[in-house]
């Protein structure tokens, strides 16, 4: 069980980070955080690129970790595992980085 | 541990010996008591064929109607039901139901052991499936058919604007097939991770197996939120319980990211099994080795994770923040890789190989063809300005039959085609199937390649007439004529199936020359599939067949088999499996009971119905009880104990899969929670007037849960933690008291909900602590750690629940 955990770790973080960075757009999108400037920007942005920087962090530690070569079968899927969960993060969270609006549009 | 196979026996009294404990009696009474894995794989495949045909025949009619711009075939109710069973029946009674099916039929025979870990569950499921689907069935013929749409979009589908019965049709009718789909989940992946032969590591597994794996995970953690949602709907319904009455703090968007959070993990439940089908099939028809195994791991691992975070694209036009729209649309295009990992995978897989244009092969081509332009369209629908363009177009319909038939159902017939032998013991009869599938193919292509264009014409989804559109009129005249083609296709294939039957030769061992291990059984698979159980990779079909393996015959007159670990496949138990019984039958009666009597508004005659159910749970865990730890040698010199006197048994692993498809059902109310607190208009909600003795209550119940969790390990802790966990009921039952009125405002439903989910746990878990009390202490261990993760899963739940409430009070 615990090879398992290994595989999916890099996309438990993903799952992880994508479910707080959607959460936290909603909640502060519903709170009014965009008004809300700290010193370091909006509290909306804050918390945002925080989720990312930490489901980043987080990915990229397990993927440090990952084993090198030579491996055993095991290990590769253990290595694939750590790539998914580091290009998905960097991939799908971008936006939080690029755009980070309330506004509704399409309707 | 490297186990030496027994010598060999005598083949004939060993098959013999097999039959008696393994076969089920003739005629009806064997129809209805076979619990065997192969029968119960049969059935499904058969029902669900059947269900094809009648969902086909409902898509016909709507082709029919929609052939000219003013089609008077079919009145605007009747097609509204039509095309919504025509959904309906095609992802619930077909693709799923196959699917399962299919996997139930060939896992154990590739995994090299004698049945599905649980084979009662199996046989509960099929009998579930069947009675689900004939409401559906029975109500399409009186005219009471669902009517809203396959994803029953409140408020639509709300009692203001669907006051009849057609929806409570869907919801409990759906909510019933789900039943079996989630025992089908909970089994596929104990018998893949506990019952593989001795020594097979999970990275050995055959990849079919895999694909399998990811698809009970998807289906453990996607199909909650549905029956969530399912259940939600119907509560408003029956009881005016507001979670999607926007009025009273609801949502019907809620109702949507439910919906989609199951709708879109499915496409990949449907379409991971036929992949699983195609990375079986493909190296032999190529005549050699599956390129990339472990990259189509991974590439498993990734969509079963990815799938996940899509749903919000089928929702890209009610009204999306901008930054949400982002990255569920990158979400939505990366998906793409993993499945173009596979894809690559099998191309080149082909361009080793040597491919014979044989008839399973003919159907993988067709797959590429048609699974790769529907991806296409796909990642086309991911990018939002153009899913504004076309979304609820004829060009979304393309797109997913696209996907679905090219990615299941051809993948389905070439399975059909391949492994029809290993099922009937014959060979198809030259001819027929090649008709069938030109017809198919071009019929299909015919029909649905200028659906996309009729679709960018702006022709909306769902229309039954279009007199003010004569530009949509010749594309849909072309669909519906290449529709007819692919239908009298269908219908040849069924032919094709049924000569098969009757006129088929006699088919010789591993016809294919696959060398794989469901092809070294006995053509038609026996009852018991394989006399010993294989403990190297150098078997023979013979050796197999003669006894040489681990735990060959049926000595002690059980159904035995060899439960392994779970990464490294070391044998760690015998387990022994139940006979046949009437139990799952008699079982999933009483739940279409209760189904019908809450369909009619019988709510109290329900409740007893319910009674039912749990006499008939009580009765379940008997099997077993008379059983005495004992030592059982699997090999010469090797001996294991069975299942009585260990603690990580079968049932514990089940038990484990059941939990997180509750965690994903919990997950998915905290998310109903969340999003309405959050989103919905109309909050915060008027005062409750909970006070200091609701919060009493509740502390007197999770005090009380905590006991239990904590005399569940003990021992002799079963009676006091039964006792305990009544206390816990009665306290909750005394909260719910002190709720405020549930039709008020959603808060007060989400409570009343979040009341009854406590309630029902708590009193599961008073049950299974009588279960392991009953047993005797030598062979409790397996009952009581079973009743142990459920309480402490309770305990978890109900806390969470309960600083929920407080953090509501406190907040508010």
């Amino acid at each position: 069980m615990i090879w398992l955990l290994r595989v999916i770790a890099g996309p438990l973080v993903w799952a992880a980070g994508f479910s707080a960075v959607y959460a936290l757009h909603g909640i502060g999108c519903a709170r009014g955080w965009p008004g809300v400037i700290t010193p370091l920007g909006t509290l909306h942005d804050g918390a945002l690129i925080g989720a990312l920087v930490v489901a980043l962090i987080a990915a990229t530690l397990i993927f440090v970790r990952r084993p090198r070569p030579p491996m055993a079968p095991e290990d590769r899927l253990i290595a694939y595992g750590a790539w998914i969960g580091l290009i998905s993060v960097a991939f799908t969270l971008f936006p939080v980085i690029a755009v980070n609006t309330c506004s509704v549009t399409g309707t | 541990m490297t186990l030496i196979p027994h010598p060999p026996q005598r083949a004939l009294p060993l098959h013999r010996e097999m039959e008696r404990v393994w076969s089920r009696p003739p005629g009806l009474k064997g129809f209805l008591t076979s619990v065997n894995h192969s029968e119960i794989g049969l059935r499904f495949m058969a029902l669900a064929g059947i269900y094809f045909g009648i969902g086909g025949i409902l898509a016909m009619l709507i082709r029919t109607q929609l052939a000219t711009p003013q089609g008077a075939f079919l009145d605007t109710a009747l097609y509204n039901q039509i095309f919504t069973m025509h959904g309906s029946i095609m992802m619930f009674l077909f693709a799923i139901p196959m699917l399962e099916g299919l996997s139930m039929y060939l896992l154990p025979k590739m995994l090299g052991t004698r049945d599905m870990a649980f084979p009662r569950l199996s046989a509960f499921g099929w009998w579930c499936y069947l009675f689900g689907g004939l409401i559906l069935l029975v109500a399409l013929a009186a005219g009471m058919a669902p009517d809203g749409g396959w994803f029953m979009y409140t408020p639509l589908s709300s009692r203001t604007y669907t006051p009849g019965v057609n929806a409570d049709v869907w919801l409990l009718g759906v909510t019933f097939v789900e039943i079996s789909a989630i025992a089908a989940a909970v089994e596929i992946t104990v018998t893949i991770l506990r019952l593989r032969a001795p020594g097979m590591r999970l990275t050995q597994m055959p990849l079919f197996a895999w694909y399998m794996l990811g698809t009970s995970a998807m289906m453990l953690a996607g199909f909650p939120p549905l029956i969530l949602g399912s259940v939600l709907l119907e509560l408003e319904r029956a009881f005016d319980w507001p979670f999607f009455d926007v009025a009273r703090g609801g949502d019907s968007l809620l109702w949507q990211h439910l919906f989609w959070l199951f709708g879109h993990p499915e496409v990949y439940i449907i379409f991971l099994p036929a992949a699983g089908a195609i990375s079986t099939i493909l190296p032999v028809m190529c005549r050699t080795r599956i390129l990339g195994y472990e990259a189509i791991v991974a590439a498993i691992v990734g969509l079963v994770f990815l799938s996940f975070g899509l749903w919000v694209h089928h929702m890209f036009t009610v009204g999306i923040p901008q930054m949400a729209l982002a990255f569920f649309s990158a979400a939505s295009t990366l998906v793409a890789v993993p499945t173009a990992v596979q894809i690559f995978a099998w191309t080149g897989t082909m361009w080793k190989g040597t491919p014979r244009l044989s008839l399973p092969m003919l159907h993988l081509l067709a797959f590429f063809a048609t699974f790769v332009l529907g991806g296409l369209t796909g990642v086309m629908l991911a990018v939002v300005p153009f899913n504004w363009q076309a979304h609820d177009t004829a060009f979304v319909t393309a797109h997913l039959h696209y996907v679905l038939i090219g990615g299941f159902v051809f993948p389905m017939m070439a399975a059909a085609v391949y492994w029809l032998p290993l099922m009937s013991g014959r060979v198809r009869v030259r001819g027929v199937g090649e008709v069938a599938f030109a017809l198919i193919f071009i019929g299909f292509h015919g029909t649905f390649l200028i659906m996309h264009l009729t679709g960018l014409l702006g022709m909306p989804r769902r229309i039954p007439v279009y007199p003010d559109n004569p530009e949509w009129a010749l594309p849909n005249l072309i669909s519906t004529l290449f529709s007819f083609m692919m239908s009298i296709g269908f219908v040849l294939f069924a032919l094709d199936l049924l000569l098969h039957a009757l006129f088929g030769r006699r088919s010789t061992r591993d016809p294919w020359q696959a060398n794989t291990l469901e092809w070294k059984m006995a053509l038609p698979v026996p009852s018991y599939n394989i006399a010993a159980l294989p403990v190297s990779t150098d078997i023979t079909a013979v050796s197999l067949a003669r006894g040489e393996g681990a735990l060959p015959g049926a000595p002690r007159g059980r159904r035995e088999v060899l439960a392994v670990s779970s990464l490294d496949g070391k044998a760690q138990h015998v387990a022994v499996l139940p006979g046949n019984t009437l139990l799952p039958v008699v079982t999933a009666a009483m739940v279409g009971v209760f189904v019908l009597l809450m369909l009619f508004g019988a709510y109290i005659l329900a409740c007893t119905a319910m009674l039912g159910v749990l006499v008939c749970g009580w009765t379940w865990h008997r099997f077993g009880r008379d059983l005495r730890p004992a030592r059982i040698e699997i090999t010469p010199g090797q001996t294991l104990p069975d299942q009585t006197g260990v603690e990580g048994s079968l049932t514990r692993s089940g038990m484990i899969a059941l939990i997180i498809a509750d965690a994903s059902l919990f997950g998915s109310f905290l998310f109903a929670l969340g999003f309405l607190s959050v989103i919905a208009p109309g909050w915060p909600p008027p005062d409750s007037g909970l006070g200091l003795g609701a919060l009493l209550l509740g502390g007197v119940a999770l005090g009380a849960l905590a006991v239990a969790s904590g005399l569940a390990r003990w021992s002799r802790g079963p009676l006091p933690g039964a006792l305990a966990g009544v206390l816990a009921l009665v306290a909750v039952l005394g909260v719910a008291l002190l709720l405020d009125d549930p039709t008020r405002h959603a808060r007060d439903a989400l409570r009343a909900a979040a009341t009854g989910y406590a309630a029902l746990h708590i009193g599961i878990g008073v049950l299974l602590a009588l279960i392991a009390r009953t047993r005797a202490p030598a062979t409790a261990a397996a009952s009581r750690s079973i009743w142990r993760l459920w309480q402490d899963f309770t305990l978890i739940t109900v806390a969470i629940l309960t600083l929920l409430v407080v953090a509501q009070e406190v907040l508010s």
